[in-house]
C-alpha cells in the first residue's frame, strides 16, 4: 500500500519559510475582522460575567446542595481534557518518531496553552474568593495553616500549573529558531526588533543547536508523563470521594482516555478551518488529518470501554446506590437527554473514522469533532451533575439547572480560547518552520516524500 | 585584533564537507550556523554529547527531594491533622506532589540550561550585522573559522573556502562588501 505524501510537492526552504512565516506579515480578508469581533465580543461577555461573579458571589450561579461542582468544575475538566492532544502530539509522538507530528505541534501546543488558561479560571472563581487562591500553595504565613497535601485539591494546583508551565516552556524552546527566522526576514523594521527581543539572541549556531536537541527531548521526556498524570489527578477528585458514579478506579485512565480523545477532536476542529483559510493544503495534507482521526477512533473506543466498565462494575458491585445511579439515574433521571448526547456523540460518532473516506472528507470529519466536542462536554455533565443528583439519600435528591452566568461564562470561556488562537495565528508562526525543513531534508535524502 | 571567517554554503552537504576539509588542514577552531540541525553538519563537527542531562537530572532529583521534605514539614511536622484516619506522614498522598515538581523544576533546567549553555540572552554577538548573515536561519548553511584557530591565515583560508564552494566569504561583521 503506497502512503499519502507528508509534504506535497518539492517546496524549498525559502518557499517553506515564505508560505509559513508570511502567515505573521501577510494582509487577510475581512473575514479575520468578524472573527475577532466575534470572539472579542464573547470575551467581553466572559469580563462581564466574571465581573458579576466575582462582585456577588457564586450564589449567581446555578450550583447549590447537592449539586455544589456543577458548570465550573464541568468547565475545568472539559478545558482541560482539550489540552491534552498537545501534548500528546509534541511529546508523545516526538519520542515515538512519527514524523506526521512536524505540521501540527506547534499548533496544538498552543491549543493546549490557551484551553488550559481556560481551565484554570475555573477553580479560580469557584473558590467563591479568589483573592484567596494563594492560598493553594505553600508560603510563610503567619496564620500558620498550611496546604493540605493529603486532599487532592492542592495535587490539582500542583498538576495544573506545572502543566502550563511545562508546556509553555516546550512551546517556546520549539518557537525560538523561528522568531529567529522572523527577526532576520520579517518585512518592516519593527517587526524584527520585536521578533528579535523574543528570539533571545538566537542565532542557529551549532553548539547552541546542540544543547537544544538535547534538551527538547528531555522535556519530551518530561512532559510524557504529564499527559497521563494531569488528568489522572484531576479523576482523583472524582475518585477518593464515596458519590456514586465517582467511586471507582477505572477513573484514572478513563478520564486521560477521554481528554485525548477530545483534544483530538479540537485539533481537528481547529485544524480543518485554518489550513482552509491559509491554504496550506501541501503541508498539513490529508495524511495529517487521517492520523488525528484515527487516534480519536482509538482513544474513542478506549472511553467507549470506559462507560462498559462502569456500568459492569456499578452491578458487579450489588450496592443499591451505584445500581440506582446507573441504571436509573443516568439513563431516567433528571437531565437524562445529557446522557443519551452523550453515548451518541462519543460512541457512534466515532464509528465513522473505521472509512478510510470519512477520514478524509474534510466536512464529514469536520462535523464529527463538533459533535465530538459537544459529547466530551456531556460526558464531564453526567459524570458531576446527574451524580450529584442522585446521592445516598432520596431527601437530598434535586435537579439542577444552569444560571445566564453559567452560560455566558462557558461561551465566554470559548470566545476568549478563540481570540487567543486567533492572534496566535496571525502574530506567530503556526506551522514549526525550521522541523518544516529539516522533516524536507530528511525526505529529500531518503528520494521520496513519504 | 583578527576576527573570525565566515563562509555561506548553499546546503548542509557542502557544509560538511568544508568543515571535514579544514579539519584535515588543522582548523581546530570551527563553528557552523544553520537553520536546522543537520546529521551530516553534527557528524563532521564531532562534538562531544551535550552535559545537559545531568544538570538536568541533579535539578529534578533536587525537587523531588525538596518537595517530599515540603510535605513532610508542612503537614506532617509543622501542622498534623487527621484527615479520615491517614498517618500524619503518608507517603502516598505526598507522591503526586513529589512527581510534579520534579517534571516542573526539571523542565525550567532544561530550558535555562539551553540559555545558559547556548549562550543565548545576549543583546549582541560578533557574526551580527554581517552581511547577507541573516540566512543563516533561512536556507543557507554557514561555517565559522574563529580568530583563535591556529590554522587560520586569512588569505590562504578565504581561498580554501572559495575553493570549496562557498557562495560568499565575508570577515565577522563585515557589512557592504561585495559577496
Amino acid at each position: 500500500m503506497t502512503r499519502d505524501p507528508l509534504l506535497v510537492g518539492q517546496p524549498t526552504d525559502a518557499a517553506l519559510a515564505d508560505t509559513l512565516l508570511g502567515t505573521t506579515w501577510r494582509a487577510r480578508g475581512w473575514g479575520w475582522g468578524v472573527a475577532f469581533a466575534i470572539s472579542g465580543g464573547l470575551t467581553a461577555l466572559l469580563a462581564v460575567c466574571v465581573t458579576y461573579t466575582v462582585t456577588t458571589g457564586v450564589g449567581v450561579w446555578g450550583n447549590m446542595i447537592p449539586v455544589a461542582w456543577a458548570f465550573g468544575i464541568i468547565n475545568f475538566v472539559w478545558w482541560i481534557g482539550i489540552g491534552h492532544a498537545g501534548t500528546f502530539i509534541s511529546a508523545i509522538l516526538y519520542l515515538f518518531e512519527q514524523r506526521w507530528r512536524t505540521s501540527i505541534n506547534r499548533f496544538a501546543e498552543g491549543m493546549t496553552l490557551f484551553a488550559v488558561m481556560q481551565a484554570a479560571l475555573f477553580p479560580l472563581l469557584h473558590l467563591g474568593r479568589p483573592w484567596f487562591a494563594y492560598w493553594l500553595f505553600p508560603y510563610p504565613s503567619q496564620m500558620e495553616v498550611w496546604p493540605q497535601v493529603k486532599s487532592a485539591l492542592p495535587w490539582d494546583a500542583a498538576a495544573v500549573s506545572t502543566y502550563f508551565t511545562v508546556s509553555l516552556l516546550f512551546w517556546y524552546l520549539g518557537l525560538l529558531p523561528d522568531l529567529a527566522s522572523l527577526r532576520d526576514h520579517a518585512p518592516t523594521r519593527r517587526r524584527r526588533i520585536l521578533y528579535g527581543l523574543f528570539a533571545l539572541g538566537w542565532n542557529g549556531k551549532a553548539s547552541t543547536w546542540r544543547h537544544y536537541r538535547a534538551a527538547y527531548l528531555l522535556l519530551a521526556g518530561l512532559a510524557t508523563p504529564l499527559v497521563v498524570s494531569v488528568h489522572s489527578i484531576v479523576s482523583s477528585d472524582f475518585a477518593i470521594g464515596l458519590t456514586p458514579g465517582w467511586h471507582s478506579t477505572i477513573f484514572p485512565p478513563f478520564f486521560v482516555a477521554g481528554a485525548i480523545f477530545s483534544g483530538f477532536a479540537m485539533v481537528l476542529t481547529l485544524i480543518i478551518p485554518t489550513r482552509a483559510v491559509f491554504g496550506l493544503q501541501h503541508i498539513i495534507t490529508e495524511r495529517h488529518l487521517d492520523g488525528c482521526a484515527k487516534l480519536t477512533l482509538v482513544t474513542g473506543l478506549v472511553v467507549f470501554y470506559g462507560y462498559l466498565v462502569e456500568f459492569f462494575l456499578a452491578w458487579y458491585s450489588g450496592s443499591p446506590f451505584e445500581l440506582s445511579q446507573f441504571f436509573g439515574a443516568r439513563p431516567f433521571g433528571p437531565s437524562a437527554f445529557v446522557f443519551w448526547t452523550m453515548l451518541a456523540c462519543n460512541v457512534l460518532v466515532p464509528q465513522l473514522f473505521w472509512s478510510r473516506r470519512a477520514r478524509r472528507s474534510v466536512w464529514l470529519l469536520f462535523a464529527a469533532s463538533l459533535l465530538i466536542n459537544v459529547g466530551m462536554w456531556s460526558e464531564r455533565f453526567v459524570i458531576i451533575v446527574l451524580s450529584l443528583q442522585r446521592e445516598f439519600l432520596p431527601s437530598m435528591w434535586a435537579a439542577y439547572a444552569p444560571t445566564w452566568v453559567d452560560l455566558g461564562i462557558l461561551s465566554g470561556t470559548i470566545g476568549f480560547f478563540s481570540l487567543l488562537f486567533l492572534l496566535f495565528l496571525r502574530f506567530l508562526p503556526f506551522v514549526s518552520v525550521a522541523e518544516m525543513k529539516e522533516l524536507r531534508h530528511e525526505l529529500a535524502g531518503e528520494g521520496n516524500h513519504g | 585584533m583578527a576576527r573570525a571567517i565566515l563562509a555561506e554554503f548553499a546546503s548542509p552537504e557542502a557544509l560538511a564537507a568544508a568543515i571535514r576539509r579544514l579539519r584535515g588542514d588543522a582548523h581546530a577552531r570551527l563553528e557552523a550556523y544553520v537553520p536546522y540541525p543537520a546529521p551530516e553538519v553534527e557528524e563532521a563537527l564531532d562534538r562531544p554529547r551535550s552535559r545537559l542531562p545531568l544538570v538536568v537530572f541533579a535539578a529534578g532529583a533536587t525537587a523531588a527531594v525538596l518537595a517530599y521534605g515540603l510535605q513532610w514539614l508542612l503537614v506532617a511536622h509543622l501542622y498534623p491533622i487527621d484527615v479520615g484516619g491517614r498517618p500524619p506522614h503518608f507517603p502516598l498522598a505526598f507522591v503526586i506532589i513529589t512527581f510534579e515538581m520534579t517534571i516542573l523544576f526539571a523542565s525550567l533546567t532544561a530550558v535555562a540550561g539551553v540559555l545558559v549553555l547556548g549562550r543565548l540572552v545576549r543583546l549582541t554577538d560578533e557574526v551580527q550585522g554581517t552581511d547577507g548573515f541573516e540566512s543563516a536561519t533561512g536556507d543557507r548553511f554557514w561555517l565559522e573559522v574563529s580568530p583563535r584557530d591556529a590554522g587560520l591565515d586569512e588569505p590562504a583560508t578565504r581561498a580554501t573556502l572559495a575553493e570549496l564552494g562557498a557562495l560568499r566569504v565575508v570577515g565577522a561583521g563585515e557589512t557592504g562588501g561585495a559577496p
